[in-house]
């Protein structure tokens, strides 16, 4: 019982960063209605991205996450308009399309991550790796990891621009207008084609920084990215399909059962009881974890 | 379906029949079996995704949850293989009903990622118990007669297929599952259960193809989490259907000659290069997408949209090649 304590905090921590890749992967969803197969792969790209640039610069990763966001933003808004081709037009079945399109962009890419980086596991040093605070109170100790706690700086840093993005900025109106109604939308005046550009870019580029954190918090491999690709899917459904006030909750509960499992089960295991709660809670509640999803 | 001649269809029939008198080599055979066994699981995949438009990635589950009951069945519990191979397909097609109960109510995409998330469950679960021996497979009585499993492959597969094309494009059941496709709100106006058709059309899918991995379980005699359950059978079905052409039965057919005899070439010659595989089949599947997004039969054959029938409904069919110019 005494890790207990230990492992709802880690879990809290590691749920913060999730939180940041299933808001920018349910937004893309909202603007784009593709679900992005490739979003593991994003992560586990950036985490590479985020590896070698330390290896070469000698810079902590921190210091990089504008740098890997840059790029990785440009990368996705250069591939956004083959996406946005094969879902358009006159042809049969746009969302199965553009699925069948993301899935084999990410096996590609699984694909060609094998090939360049081989089957090694590593990991990001960071300034923060080594430190730790402990707190010790009322006989529970727990052992914080300042790398941990950067990181959920870090995701509450990338929620609150995101909300005033969407909240506050005539851009922001024009991606809540499209996910509402994309013809409607199209009619005020809202360009989809260069929006959903956008969004994607801004999503592919979050996707990356949050895997340089992975990298630092966990570890970088060449096979991380299906696994992640799953945990984005998990936090979304529960959250409820469109509901992003969900997101934050769902996130959390992953992280906590992945600490959990961590601590006192196998952690290979981790995406059976993945599944397992996945599965009880779409047969209880189709919409989410709060009925508020689409 | 337009351009299916059922002449043609019984000459190939009559021709795959006389081929093992013919062959002796049991290496050619092997081949084969292992093409026609792909035939299978390809137009299988094609009912879920093509016709209903629900995008199976658990579809590998299926034909391991066949493969896994036929090699439990048989070496534990001593059954004997015709009844192993009926409970195979059996479990295949509970297992279909039960993973569909929650996820077939979710939009499509969704049931993708569920199907996925479900397919590595069902790995790390093989790779966790005992009975299945874990990481390191299950082994069987070895069989030897290829003959036998290409008949039988042949046999399943070619019924398969005709039952397939009975209901799919002869009865009412294939126009429901595309009505769905089309239009899922629509349906339900028209007084249909997509649930229900759904339902019926995932365990369609499955029930086959847990057969066909029983099949394979005994004819290969050695199965293990990584070959069998792994992601490869799924993405493998998926480039055949797609680059054959969806939603038809001859589609997946070609795909499936077409990518198989491709594979077969690939490990023959280039087998230290496992993971460029990977890389081909997905530069295949989003090229097929991006160019011929009706796959090869529907582009240059008989199918809607082909050659044939552009020039007399031209106007009405727009050249996929040339670029679409957005409205907005």
């Amino acid at each position: 019982m005494e890790l207990l304590p230990q492992a709802l905090i880690d879990g809290i921590l590691l749920g913060g960063i999730y939180i940041t890749i299933a808001i920018a992967f349910s937004l893309t969803y909202g603007v784009m209605h593709v679900i992005d197969f490739a979003v593991g792969e994003w992560i586990m790209f950036g985490a590479f991205a985020g590896y070698y640039l330390n290896k070469w610069t000698n810079l902590d990763p921190f210091i990089l996450l504008p740098v890997v966001f840059i790029v990785f933003a440009l990368i996705g808004y250069l591939i956004q308009p083959v996406i946005h081709r094969v879902m358009s037009g006159n042809r049969g079945n746009p969302l199965l399309m553009g699925l069948v399109f993301t899935f084999a962009l990410g096996l590609m890419f699984q694909g060609l991550a094998l090939t360049v980086f081989g089957f090694y596991t590593n990991s990001i040093p960071s300034m923060f790796s080594e430190g730790s605070i402990l707190i010790e109170r009322l006989g529970i100790s727990v052992t914080i990891p300042t790398i941990r706690l950067a990181g959920l700086c870090y995701a509450l840093a990338i929620t609150a621009v995101l909300h005033y993005l969407l909240k506050k900025t005539t851009f922001g109106l024009g991606v809540r207008a499209l996910a509402q109604h994309k013809d409607a939308a199209g009619l005020m005046g809202v360009n989809g084609k260069r929006t959903g550009a956008y969004v994607y870019a801004i999503y592919v580029g979050i996707s990356a920084m949050t895997g340089v954190l992975i990298g630092c918090i966990l570890s970088v491999s060449a096979q991380m990215g299906s696994q992640y690709t799953i945990f984005a899917f998990f936090v979304v459904v529960l959250a409820g399909m469109g509901y992003l006030a969900g997101v934050p909750w769902a996130a959390l509960l992953l992280g906590m059962v992945q600490s959990i499992f961590l601590i006192y089960f196998d952690p290979g295991h981790t995406l059976l009881a993945v599944f397992a709660i996945l599965y009880t809670i779409l047969l209880i509640s189709p919409r989410g974890l709060f009925g508020r999803g689409v | 379906m337009k351009g299916f001649n059922i002449r043609w269809a019984l000459l190939v029939l009559a021709l795959l029949l006389a081929v093992p008198t013919v062959i002796h080599d049991t290496f050619v055979l092997r081949v084969l079996t292992e093409g026609i066994m792909w035939i299978g699981l390809a137009i299988a995949f094609d009912v879920i995704a093509g016709y209903t438009g629900y995008l199976n990635f658990g579809h590998g589950a299926f034909f391991g949850l066949g493969a896994y009951t036929v090699a439990i069945l048989m070496m534990r519990a001593n059954w004997p293989f015709a009844l192993a191979l009926l409970a195979g397909g059996g479990v295949a097609g509970i297992g279909a009903v039960i993973a569909g109960l929650p996820t077939l109510r979710l939009k499509g995409p969704y049931f993708a990622i569920a199907t996925w998330a479900l397919s590595r469950a069902i790995q790390q679960l093989a790779l966790m118990m005992e009975i299945t021996g874990g990481p390191d497979g299950m082994r069987l009585n070895a069989f030897l007669n290829p003959q036998f499993f290409y008949y039988l492959m042949f046999g399943v597969v070619a019924a398969t297929f005709i039952t397939l094309w009975y209901l799919l494009e002869r009865a009412p059941f294939g126009l429901k599952l595309k009505a769905i496709r089309e239009d899922e709100q629509g349906a339900m106006a028209l007084g249909l259960n997509p649930t229900k058709l759904k339902m019926q059309s995932f365990v369609l899918s499955s029930l086959p193809t847990g057969i066909l991995g029983g099949i394979y379980a005994y004819w290969i005699t050695f199965i293990d989490p990584a070959s069998t359950l792994g992601d490869l059978v799924s993405d493998q079905a998926l480039v055949m259907v797609v680059f054959g052409g969806m939603g038809t039965l001859i589609g997946p057919v070609i795909g499936a000659v077409v990518i198989f005899a491709f594979k077969t070439v690939f490990w023959a010659y280039l087998s230290e290069y496992q993971v460029l595989y990977l890389i081909i089949l997905g530069a295949l599947i989003a090229l097929s997408v991006v160019f011929m997004p009706n796959g090869v039969w529907g582009t240059f054959m008989g199918a809607k949209g082909g050659k044939r029938q552009k020039k007399q409904e031209a106007g009405k069919i727009i050249d996929v090649r040339a670029p679409q110019e957005e409205g907005e």
